[in-house]
């Protein structure tokens, strides 16, 4: 009845007053918490100014005392920017090298008629003997053959010869990749390539508003330092006429002269019209 | 067209994913333009497998081009497949390799068929010089099973092949006779190296990650930019050195390029256990033998990790740091030999 309610009321009240109290004896603590945060936070921002001066001091000491110091800095950076461009100039030409802990690192760039291609690295120790640690050269140039044969006895030699195959393995796959790009419509398909780019097989036609192809023409490599063909073999169907046969003979000359691309490109101009 | 071709194209059709087919479709270059929009792409999965079957019917489709969808799909879906890698060597001849397509796949064939009759094999070229090889494998007595398929991946004038077996592991021999035959090597045998991820073998393999090397080369390094904490003012680094010492020898291992992908390494031990001798554990002075097995969604990604997450020392174990470089993921360590100074890895 009315006792009971008269208790309950007064058990919320004293509840209530327990929050009360808790909630104050909370803030009060954060209060205390925050006010230790920033004290802690005044000494260290203290210590550190004293130690910026302290560095500074000895700094200061040093080169306020002599001026020379000043020109010698800019001499100094005036070297660095040398070296810097004299490497600049080297990695331009082809082979750079830059001596490692346990040997050297080279770098050699490709490059074919002007364009800057891939960039091939080689890690080679020189203790006990000259070995390749690691490298990025491309799996199916010969790198064992060639490092056979010279990596011992003449490093130059080596890094010449395998600079040789890498430049003239880039320049023959630029080749194919500026044949397959801007002159698809006179191939038929894609042609037949390999890895090495060392034998080209593709049907095509001079003329780009035509539907067939009537030359085949087989372009074989047998130099693996050389972008130009050492072989080339062009040929149409045996019933075709004869003025076919003869274009297709000019072709094979063109091709084991002039690059791929560059023949392709000299079709536009001569205006074969084959059909 | 043949009911079980019919019935092959619909399945390998149903296995594609409902947005893809379009573009697989369009891969496998079978069906014409024409064909292809009418067919509707927003129905249900088997209308549409039915739908292009129906075309197919309509081009007359053989085993042949189901089999180029196939390998259309299993191109485009590599990571299904576990692939395996192996090695082949040819002694001394230093003559120029010319590698001609079409003697290729003549000789694969011919092999493969002087073996075993009832073989169907297929071939697709892609533009990075990859031949795909897709098998289905017959016995001397049944037509070829279209659903036991095997693939080789070989990049012409390379010495590696990527096999995907997944059947018939007794077809083996034939499978690594036709490939020496037909590539122009002399023995075949299988590296330490398996993984989901045909690409990250290939990088691997033919060296295409990032390795790091040392250069004056004026590329620009790309700056790893270290975010700076949120937090900003209330947390601060009290060991930044350590952090970049770490970040350094981390980077000179790992380069900066993505690690290739690969879900597990497993190590082999057979090494003396190394008690107190008071202890005496071991009364026999044998090798004690265990197997540590890595498992990982990408295993040399989280290796990367390790050190600047606070896992593991920098830098870490050239056991683990090895793997692309050596190109294995499958080690046997046995005791280092007095007369050893090198590497007690096992080949």
């Amino acid at each position: 009845g009315v006792f009971a309610h008269l208790e309950m009321l007064e058990a919320r009240a004293r509840e209530a007053d327990l929050k009360q109290t808790a909630m104050e004896q909370r803030k009060e603590q954060l209060a205390r918490l925050e006010a230790r945060v920033q004290e802690l936070r005044q000494q260290r921002d203290e210590l550190r100014a004293k130690v910026e001066l302290q560095e500074q001091g000895a700094e200061k000491e040093g080169v306020m005392s002599d001026p020379a110091q000043h020109s010698a800095q800019a001499v100094l950076e005036w070297k660095i920017r040398k070296v810097k461009s004299t490497l600049q100039v080297f990695y331009l030409t082809g082979i750079s090298g830059k001596l490692s802990k346990q040997g050297v690192c080279f770098c050699i760039s490709t490059a074919y008629e002007g364009t800057y291609l891939d960039s091939y690295y080689l890690n080679l120790l020189t203790e006990p003997q000259v070995r390749i640690h690691r490298h990025s050269i491309p799996v199916f140039i010969p790198l064992e053959q060639i490092a056979k044969k010279y990596l011992q006895t003449d490093i130059r030699r080596f890094l010449s010869i395998l600079s040789d195959h890498l430049n003239a393995y880039v320049g023959r796959r630029y080749q194919a990749d500026q044949l397959q790009e801007h002159f698809s419509d006179r191939i038929e398909g894609t042609m037949q390539r390999n890895s090495l780019c060392n034998l080209l097989v593709f049907n095509y036609n001079p003329s780009s508003k035509s539907k067939t192809f009537p030359f085949n023409a087989r372009l074989l490599y047998g130099d693996l330092c050389c972008s130009l063909p050492t072989e080339v073999v062009v040929s149409c169907a045996p019933a075709a006429p004869a003025a076919l046969a003869e274009t297709a003979a000019a072709h094979s000359d063109l091709f084991r002269r002039l690059a791929l691309h560059k023949a392709f490109g000299s079709f536009g101009s001569a205006r074969e019209c084959v059909d | 067209m043949d009911e079980t071709v019919a019935e092959y194209i619909r399945r390998t059709v149903l296995k594609i994913p409902r947005d893809e087919i379009k573009t697989m479709l369009q891969k496998w270059g079978f069906l014409s333009e024409t064909q292809l929009q009418s067919i509707n792409f927003h129905q249900t999965k088997d209308n549409i497998s039915q739908d292009v079957v129906q075309c197919c019917e309509e081009n007359s489709a053989s085993i042949k081009q189901a089999a180029l969808l196939d390998i259309t799909y299993n191109h485009s879906y590599p990571n299904k497949r576990m692939w395996s890698v192996y090695q082949m060597n040819k002694t001394g001849k230093e003559e120029i390799d010319f590698f001609d397509l079409t003697d290729f796949r003549k000789k694969f064939k011919r092999q493969l068929r002087s073996a075993l009759k009832n073989v169907t094999i297929s071939f697709r070229e892609y533009e990075n010089n990859a031949i795909w090889i897709r098998i289905a494998w017959g016995t001397p007595y049944t037509k070829p099973n279209q659903y036991k398929t095997s693939y080789v991946v070989y990049h012409s004038q390379t010495p590696y092949a990527f096999i995907s077996l997944s059947v018939l592991k007794s077809n083996l021999p034939l499978l690594r006779q036709a490939l020496v035959v037909a590539s122009n090597y002399q023995d075949i045998h299988e590296m330490e190296l398996r993984s989901h991820s045909l690409n990250s073998l290939e990088d691997m393999v033919f060296k295409r990650y990032s390795q790091n090397f040392e250069t004056y080369c004026p590329r620009p390094l790309q700056e790893s930019t270290v975010a700076p904490e949120s937090a900003g003012l209330r947390i601060v680094q009290e060991n930044k050195n350590e952090k970049e010492r770490i970040r350094r020898v981390n980077r000179e291992v790992f380069g900066d390029g993505p690690q290739p992908k690969l879900e597990f390494a497993e190590y082999k031990l057979e090494t003396m256990f190394m008690s107190d001798p008071k202890l005496e554990v071991l009364d026999k002075k044998e090798p004690f033998r265990c197997m540590v097995k890595f498992h990982s969604p990408h295993l040399l990604e989280s290796l990367k990790s390790l050190a600047p997450a606070g896992m593991a020392d920098a830098p870490l174990s050239p056991l683990l740091t090895c793997i692309p470089h050596k190109a294995r993921n499958y080690f046997k360590i046995r005791e280092k030999k007095a007369f050893v100074p090198g590497s007690f890895v096992s080949p």
